[in-house]
């Protein structure tokens, strides 16, 4: 990541995307993330959150417009510095993307192995991740033995593991109760404290009913603010 | 954890999630070694071959009348005027008589009536010591026939001829062969790398949105070529020495094949065999993995 002073960790302006054939999931956006942020970006289905995310780990490229991630643009960053920068870059999707045939533990040590993590360190940080989301139990399951609701924690739980600068977290309660939504939410309120930028888009009000963070809607693909946020 | 345990990490991942597709495509290098280099000691034990029977190789022109010194002379540089050689020896006819009555033995008495003039005087040309002059001799041969004075030549033409095709026919099976084994090794390893990619699409996909360099991702796969040719070389190469083996042994004692030593490849040669096997499967594997990286 560079070192430019600024501290705008997402910026993006005038960005739009658009899918074949005509399908416009995003429009002219334009906002500010500062370093050590949290932030809700809530939205009807379909309203262009995921792809939102995508743009900013690029999975995908904006049609139009800049996106910038620490001061860098985005379309610019290819190859190692690509790979350098998704390594700062925490994301639990939508869909988990989880390896099924693999264990719980196997899935979150794979964020901190292809950072060179000492095999002794992924252990411990992985023994703790387990413990903060209630997973312990299941550290030698494979995933596609897990429930919904597990298999999203082990996604966000490798998110989280190489301690990003970045988190993009894509509906992280969909399928939790309300004490591990409690449990998964303390643990992001926790990173961000310790300074790590976090971006949850999410379309579960009570997660971000009784917190003051900023607030943004996406809504026919344009970004509207709801809530002004106090840093932390 | 550094770069080299996370690669062998991931070879010893890849051998064990896909051991039945890695030992087919293993056999299958393996094989190809095997008939490549088959066909090219025999190759290189037919120009061994080759080279002793040349050195035993004579061409024998019979003439008319023998000839006077100044003759010999004469003929002497028409010989060299076509190619040099190793020796040129004139036969007088009582020299042949000679010859014959000691190759007879204890028969010679059978000539005993004879009178020591019946043989044809001759000259013996010894040609150069290599293939190249043995695949010659006929030419050579047509060239002698037509001097002045000769009545005929003889060298053994039926075998020079067979042997000469023969190799020929060795050496064409060699290049057919090197090309079956950059076929199936090129081929097979791309294929084979190509089944992996496809069977740990997902994971790889993933790798690279946790950030892992294409090093970190292709390495693997990369180290996986080298080991297949290495193996692969190995294993062809080790087969054949064992057949080589047995065949000597089988056949040692009296008998056609103890008329020559048939030798197996030297050090250098062996090298050079397993570097181009590795090169070949290094080439599949990197084929293979620039195509999905590219995409």
């Amino acid at each position: 990541m560079s070192n430019q002073s600024t501290n705008a960790m997402v910026e993006l302006i005038k960005v739009s995307k658009t899918y074949h054939p005509n399908i416009q999931a995003l429009k002219d956006v334009s906002i500010s993330i500062r370093s050590g942020e949290m932030v809700f970006i809530t939205g009807r289905s379909g309203a262009g959150k995921t792809t939102l995310l995508k743009l900013l780990c690029k999975m995908e490229l904006p049609t139009r417009g800049l996106v910038e991630i620490d001061g860098s643009d985005i379309r610019k960053v290819r190859g190692r510095n690509l790979s350098y920068l998704r390594q700062q870059i925490g994301v639990a999707y939508q869909d988990f993307k989880l390896l099924t045939d693999r264990t719980v533990a196997q899935n979150i040590s794979i964020a901190m192995e292809v950072s060179y993590r000492k095999p002794q360190v992924i252990k411990k940080r992985v023994k703790t991740l387990l413990e903060e989301l209630d997973l312990t139990d299941k550290h030698s399951s494979m995933t596609g033995d897990l429930s919904r609701g597990e298999q999203q924690r082990v996604a966000i739980a490798r998110a989280v593991a190489n301690s990003p600068k970045l988190i993009l977290v894509d509906e992280p309660t969909g399928n939790l109760d309300a004490t591990t939504t409690g449990r998964v939410m303390d643990m992001l309120i926790g990173l961000n404290d310790s300074g790590a930028t976090v971006l949850i888009a999410t379309h579960d009000h009570t997660i971000y009913r009784d917190v003051d963070h900023r607030l943004l809607e996406l809504r026919g693909g344009q970004m509207h603010q709801l809530r002004d946020g106090v840093m932390q | 954890m550094s770069f080299v345990f996370a690669v062998l990490r991931q070879v010893f991942r890849n051998f064990r999630q896909t051991w039945l597709s890695q030992l087919m495509t293993l056999l299958t290098v393996s094989l190809s070694v095997f008939i490549f280099a088959f066909f090219y000691l025999v190759y290189l034990n037919m120009l061994n071959i080759g080279d002793k029977l040349g050195y035993d190789l004579r061409l024998i022109v019979y003439l008319e009348e023998e000839p006077i010194p100044e003759l010999q002379e004469q003929l002497r540089r028409k010989i060299l005027a076509f190619d040099e050689v190793e020796e040129i020896h004139f036969v007088s006819r009582a020299e042949a008589f000679e010859r014959f009555k000691t190759q007879l033995g204890e028969d010679q008495d059978v000539l005993e009536d004879m009178p020591e003039d019946f043989l044809p005087p001759s000259i013996e040309v010894v040609p150069l010591k290599n293939l190249r002059s043995l695949n010659q001799v006929k030419l050579f041969s047509e060239y002698l026939s037509k001097l002045p004075g000769t009545i005929k030549v003889q060298y053994g033409q039926d075998w020079i001829e067979r042997f000469y095709y023969f190799t020929r026919l060795v050496s064409i099976i060699v290049v057919l062969s090197a090309g079956l084994l950059i076929l199936t090794s090129v081929f097979m390893v791309s294929y084979k790398i190509r089944l992996t990619i496809i069977g740990r699409k997902e994971e790889l996909e993933l790798l690279k949105l946790v950030g892992a360099t294409h090093s970190y991702i292709s390495t693997p796969f990369l180290v996986e070529g080298i080991l297949q040719g290495l193996l692969g070389a190995t294993l062809g190469l080790t087969s054949l020495f064992g057949l080589f083996y047995w065949i000597k042994m089988k056949f040692s004692g009296p008998g056609i094949l103890n008329i020559f030593e048939f030798s197996f490849f030297g050090p250098p040669t062996i090298v050079m065999i397993a570097i181009v096997s590795i090169l070949l499967c290094l080439t599949g594997s990197y084929s293979s993995m620039r195509k999905y990286l590219r995409t």
